[in-house]
């Protein structure tokens, strides 16, 4: 146990000490933080070519006007100021608000349309105004302009609850397979090329002289799992701290009140049982990326060796494609019963609340089993695949495995 | 004490071991010899437990189980060590592997290099290394944890003289230190040197097994050194001489047909008077080498 525990320390610090890897944990990090950060400086550099200035002989119209309205330029005031700033491109345009014959009028001049919102909220501003004016022009009575501004009622009726469930589970579904999928591709190449590079090296058997080949293979795998967990710590962490910044900001803390409760039930979906599959799916390709590794002809063939392992994930990940809007299908069940399929199938399940504990039981127990049998196999067979250096095919590997558990 | 008795093994139809057998007492180092495909590797490989045999091998009374792991130094015949480690890295993990602490290790690691002339210090990288120096550390890497079974593949191959004499003075210490030693070599003055018994092995069969003497022995004292002012043709026609050969001026090799024709020789050359050189020895590991190699290929 304590050698499994060296060769696990030594494969753990290789591998976060490696700079793909620190490239690979703070990737996501870095391409968050510079797209913030080229917004930001994007925003700021446009925001005052991007305003429109209002002006208006009327003082109490352009304050009004200014006042329902955000975005806007406040400091100009005249057209030759406005036009001045416009040709510079310091202005998107500027509004002329103006009355004449008791008509309510707006003149936009720009170097380009106006903007969509700004237009309704222009066109909202007169009508109120125009409305106003007419009325007081009229000289209805009260019940007259009450009767008058009596308008159609369209009102729609959803389900918000059911509504807002369904959303949570579509979006929980897409964040684990995916996220099943790319630690998957991820790790089956990192297992299988840590474990290929050694393949016929003599320094393997140094090894075998000083410790156990099942003890060894153990520790491996255990060090690039503990890898992996490292990195989803990392962004969990990440995820978190992104997440108090959120509910901090003054601008996302709206969206984030506003999807409150999706938020909730996308976490209650994934920080369950679901992560437990997750890991184990996990660990089964990273054991199979870790044979694959084994049975390479030569070191120099790492890089193939993930192929049939990065295979089998994409099929199950492509698989859950045409039943995510089906999760009743017979064929969803078998699948979520069949190990290296049922980390992507059983979570659909689970999410769907369509899997009972005992299917969920029977489902893990089968998928712990699995893993037990095939660590056991290749534990067995390590010394021996890593040591020859013949290149026989995967099959014969495989075959020359079974008939020769020595 | 290392014992090995009986042991067979076929690759398909190939007989890599025939029924070989010898021991390695404590404190004492065997030599393998043999050509190219004779079963060197294949003997410490069946010793390791890496492949599968017929026979029985057993360490101080018991088979070598992953319990000896740490009692057990072994350099394979083609060095590999991870070339992104640091010296220090790359003698610590594999110390470690022997159970032996990072601590211990780390405390010996300058002393060693310094034993082995290393050229670099602990914090070299082994990719930065020469071939020799890598060599160098893996031997150190072998030796480090004071194995009491040592198992060196080659362990000369590609070893100037300087650096041959260095690890030769490092096998002696651990057989001092009682470890058994086991060693494979094509270099016969290597082995001459240091073996206290040798084996040889033509395809899988021991062919010869004893002390240096009683294998030189066996093949009778059948050659003659001599210093003399006599021709080569003379020395030809003296009883029992097959043949004459010139080692410098004066100084001659003769091959004798029986060693019992050498008291006749002597009092032929002699005449009862000073002779500079008269050696009667039998063949040296080398020729003897040479010589069970040809009968394979008789």
């Amino acid at each position: 146990m304590h050698k499994t525990w060296i060769v696990t320390f030594e494969t753990y610090l290789r591998q976060i000490k490696s700079w793909s890897f620190l490239f690979m944990i703070l990737g996501p990090f870095l391409m968050i933080g510079l797209t913030i950060g080229i917004s930001y400086i994007s925003a700021n550099s446009a925001s005052s070519s991007r305003e429109v200035a209002v002006i208006s002989e009327s003082q109490p119209l352009r304050q009004a006007f200014i006042k329902q309205n955000d975005g806007l330029n406040t400091k100009i005031t005249t057209v030759k100021a406005a036009k001045a700033a416009l040709k510079k491109d310091h202005l998107a345009g500027y509004l002329v608000l103006s009355t004449v014959n008791q008509q309510f009028k707006a003149d936009y001049h720009g170097s380009d349309s106006m903007g969509s919102s700004l237009r309704a909220q222009t066109q909202n501003f007169l009508a109120t105004n125009q409305q106003a004016a007419n009325y007081q022009q009229a000289n209805l009575s009260a019940k007259q302009r009450q009767a008058l501004a009596r308008t159609p009622a369209l009102t729609q009726h959803i389900a918000k609850k059911a509504g807002a469930a369904n959303i949570a589970k579509k979006v929980s579904f897409w964040l684990l397979v995916t996220m099943i999928y790319i630690i998957l591709i991820t790790y089956s190449s990192i297992a299988a090329q840590e474990i290929a590079s050694e393949k016929g090296t003599k320094i393997m058997e140094i090894i075998f002289s000083s410790t156990t080949a099942t003890s060894y293979f153990i520790g491996k795998i255990t060090g690039i799992l503990l890898v992996i967990l490292t990195q989803i710590v990392v962004y969990l962490l990440g995820g978190w701290a992104g997440y108090q910044f959120a509910i901090n900001s003054t601008k996302l803390k709206p969206l984030i009140t506003e999807y409150h409760s999706l938020i909730n039930a996308v976490i209650h979906n994934l920080v369950n049982v679901n992560l437990v599959y997750l890991l184990l799916g996990v660990v089964i390709y990273t054991v199979l990326a870790a044979y694959s590794g084994a049975i390479v002809a030569k070191a120099e063939d790492a890089s193939k060796a993930a192929q049939p392992v990065v295979m089998l994930g994409m099929l199950g990940f492509f698989l859950t494609f045409p039943f995510q809007s089906n999760l009743d299908a017979v064929f969803v069940k078998i699948m979520s019963y069949v190990p290296f399929f049922s980390s992507y199938f059983m979570p659909m399940r689970i999410i769907n609340g369509t899997a009972s504990g005992l299917e969920q039981g029977l489902s893990l127990a089968i998928l712990l089993a699995a893993i037990g049998l095939f660590a056991w196999y290749i534990g067995s067979q390590y010394q021996r695949l890593m040591l020859q250096t013949d290149s026989k095919s995967i099959w014969q590997q495989w075959l020359h495995g079974w008939r020769h558990q020595d | 004490m290392l014992s090995i008795q009986h042991i067979s093994k076929h690759f398909g139809t190939v007989h890599a071991l025939n029924d070989v057998s010898f021991d390695v007492p404590d404190g004492q180092i065997l030599g393998l010899i043999g050509q190219n495909g004779a079963g060197k590797s294949t003997t410490f490989h069946s010793i390791l437990n890496f492949i599968t045999y017929d026979g029985t091998i057993t360490w101080q009374g018991h088979p070598l189980s992953a319990n000896d792991f740490d009692t057990i130094g072994y350099l394979p015949e083609e060095r590999s060590l991870m070339p992104k480690l640091t010296i220090e890295q790359q003698v610590v993990y594999l110390a470690r592997l022997k159970g032996q602490s990072a601590k211990e290790t780390r405390a010996h690691i300058d002393e060693w290099l310094q034993r082995f002339a290393v050229k670099g210090t602990r914090k070299s990288r082994i990719k930065d290394l020469s071939k020799g120096n890598q060599q160098k550390v893996q031997l150190i890497c072998t030796l480090i944890h004071h194995p009491k079974l040592l198992i060196l593949d080659e362990p000369f191959s590609g070893l100037d003289p300087v650096n041959a004499d260095l690890l030769k003075q490092a096998v002696l210490t651990a057989r001092d230190e009682g470890a058994a030693i086991i060693f494979s070599s094509h270099d016969m003055e290597h082995v001459t040197a240091l073996c206290d018994q040798l084996v040889m092995l033509r395809k899988g069969d021991v062919v010869l097994h004893g002390t240096l003497t009683e294998v030189r022995n066996q093949f009778g004292k059948t050659e003659l050194y001599v210093t003399t002012d006599w021709t080569p043709d003379r020395l030809q026609a003296l009883p029992g001489v097959a043949a004459v050969t010139v080692r410098q001026p004066r100084q001659y090799l003769l091959q004798l047909n029986d060693p019992a024709a050498g008291p006749a020789i002597f009092e032929a050359l002699t005449e009862g008077h000073y002779i500079e050189e008269f050696s009667q020895q039998p063949p040296t590991l080398d020729e003897i080498f040479r010589l069970k190699v040809g009968e394979d290929h008789a």
